[in-house]
């Protein structure tokens, strides 16, 4: 029965397979009482299978949906789904190979321009960046953290004995658009024009359940990363200044103004 | 040799398996969360959809929370796939029982069913075939989970599509001996019988007479889709006419049990849906507040439908 839900093709080919692979005819297996034969009943099972996958599919690329339409984004999600059947007990994970999936599948070595071929670039990106937001939503962020007993000041960058950390929601992303603003307007039911090619960096976080996704700067993107483990600011800042081309001082300057705005967005927090 | 007749449950257990009857309820869903965490609910109780929460630390765990808080909680599984010939999922029964301690709920429920096979989860609740030799493999593992859990499982008879011509054994006396087996508790889900009963041509009422009442726990109320040839388990629609019998039959005959309406696909407004769920205060005193059963093609019906899983809006 696995066979006939999850194998590739209509309901002839799914039985046809299951024949050749076990020896079994739907009509040896099911029985067809009410005058509702097995290939009927079968059905329901088959097609309820993909349609469900595919409203969750749907659900959670709503944006790469809006983009490419409704039949192709279908047409992939449903090849999605029988090229690699979910493994998971839950359903949140059945998306999570979906942007690997288009950025395989995607046409290679065919003779298109420049920008067109570029474009192919935007669907598997839209759904990685997508997937990357599904995830701070359900992951575990800092809303249990003990209340701060301190604002995060400017000066707090000066501070040699304090330790920051990213969030463990914090996603960072390196892009080859800048889709933040379109991900905004498309949530607002907008339908923007898709952004010319370069290169993005964005973090997602989330702070007091709300999930906030910013475009922001080498250095910032650098500084981040080297928070993913406890340190004081001035390691981070070298790293920033370092992998970004900038003068430290200058970095050093810019992360004082902006850690606040950094804990406020729950890119980062006070290590424990 | 299993007998196709009611099987009697051992005496020296307690009636529910010793849990109580929490009343009327409705299932906790992401469409309901400003609404319930800005008013007091007119219900007595709530049933979650485990896997909703399992690895779920967002605004839907607070929601979670605050619900604990003030009602009885139920946790409702769907990938337990207590038939599948799989190993037992070790790693969903850590987490099952991790969601448990904060849960605390009044008892774990999931469906006589498998949901996959050699490492796949299809998503649906796919029926199994009704022999001895099922028989003894489910209830090896219902033993075993409930040992891991520390309670009773308490397991859903699922809306069914087809029936294996193996089975031998009828799908009410296989739940009875099972629950004679292993002590398990019975999720009575009215709804998936009249549509298995319609699918498969059996008697509802016989059904609902045959289990075991007082391992009966808890008994589901939902609306079908009538796809011409066959019922759809959709549970998208007002419970009808046929159901309501069915329901006030399961209540006399338990005495009075935990009951819930599961709506989960083009799920309406929370007042609305408390609405729905008090007419099963009327279908107590003998009237029948049925709706007719929507028709529809084949096509567009989904069984077990997930919609309620797929609302990933913040605050």
């Amino acid at each position: 029965m696995k066979t006939v839900i999850v194998e590739r093709g209509d309901l002839r080919e799914k039985l046809d397979v299951a024949e050749r692979r076990h020896g079994l005819r739907a009509e040896d297996v099911v029985a067809g009482t009410r005058g509702l034969p097995a290939r009927e009943r079968l059905a329901v099972y088959t097609g309820g299978y993909v349609l469900r996958l595919l409203e969750c599919m749907r659900a959670d690329f709503p944006v790469l949906r809006g983009f490419v339409g409704d039949s192709v984004f279908d047409a992939f999600a449903k090849a999605y789904v029988i090229t690699m059947p979910p493994d998971s007990y839950s359903l949140y994970d059945l998306g999570a190979n979906f942007p690997r999936f288009l950025e395989e599948t995607k046409p290679k070595n065919c003779e298109l321009d420049a920008d067109m071929s570029a474009m192919l670039d935007l669907p598997p990106e839209l759904a990685r960046i997508e997937r990357a937001r599904a995830e701070v939503l359900r992951t575990r962020g800092t809303e249990d953290d003990p209340p701060a007993v301190e604002h995060v000041s400017p000066f707090a960058v000066f501070g040699e004995e304090r330790m920051v950390q990213v969030t463990p929601c914090l996603r960072l992303l390196e892009t080859k658009f800048p889709l933040v603003d379109f991900l905004k307007s498309s949530d607002l039911g907008e339908r923007p024009e898709p952004p010319a090619p370069r290169t993005s960096f964005v973090a997602i976080g989330r702070s007091n359940y709300r999930v906030h996704m910013e475009e922001i700067s080498d250095w910032q993107f650098a500084f981040l990363r080297a928070c993913e483990n406890p340190t004081s600011t001035y390691p981070a800042v070298r790293v920033a200044a370092l992998e970004s081309g900038k003068d430290p001082g200058q970095v050093l300057a810019d992360v004082a103004v902006w850690l606040p705005v950094a804990f406020e967005l729950g890119f980062l927090r006070w290590a424990v | 040799m299993i007998h196709d007749s009611t099987v009697e449950v051992r005496a020296s257990r307690p009636p529910r398996r010793g849990l109580p009857n929490l009343g009327l309820g409705v299932g906790l869903r992401n469409q309901h969360f400003s609404y319930l965490m800005n008013h007091d609910p007119d219900v007595e109780w709530f049933e979650i959809i485990s896997e909703n929460f399992i690895d779920n630390f967002g605004y839907a765990r607070r929601v979670l929370e605050h619900v604990v808080s003030i009602r009885p909680v139920v946790m409702h599984g769907v990938s337990l796939s207590i038939g599948s010939t799989d190993p037992v999922n070790w790693d969903y029964l850590d987490k099952l029982k991790a969601l448990a301690k904060f849960v605390r709920p009044a008892w774990i429920s999931d469906h006589l069913c498998w949901t996959g096979v050699a490492g796949v989860n299809t998503h649906d609740l796919l029926p199994l075939p009704f022999t001895e030799e099922s028989l003894r493999h489910v209830a090896g593992r219902v033993r075993q989970v409930q040992e891991f859990l520390e309670r009773p499982l308490v397991l859903e008879n699922p809306s069914s599509y087809l029936e294996f011509k193996e089975s031998t054994i009828a799908e009410w006396t296989f739940l009875s001996e099972l629950a004679s087996e292993t002590g398990c508790g019975l999720l009575l889900d009215v709804n998936n019988v009249y549509v298995s009963a319609y699918n498969h041509g059996f008697d509802a009422e016989h059904y609902i007479r045959s289990v075991p009442h007082d391992a009966v726990v808890q008994i589901h109320l939902a609306g079908p889709t009538d796809c011409g040839r066959f019922l759809v388990d959709t549970h998208d629609q007002p419970v009808p006419a046929r159901v309501w019998e069915l329901y006030r039959l399961a209540q006399e005959l338990t005495g009075g049990v935990s009951t819930l309406l599961e709506w989960d696909s083009n799920i309406p407004d929370f007042p609305e849906l408390v609405v729905e769920l008090r007419k099963a205060e009327a279908a107590l005193r003998g009237e029948n507040p049925g709706a007719p059963i929507r028709q529809s093609d084949a096509a567009s019906a989904v069984s077990n439908p997930v919609d309620f899983q797929l609302v990933t809006s913040d605050v």
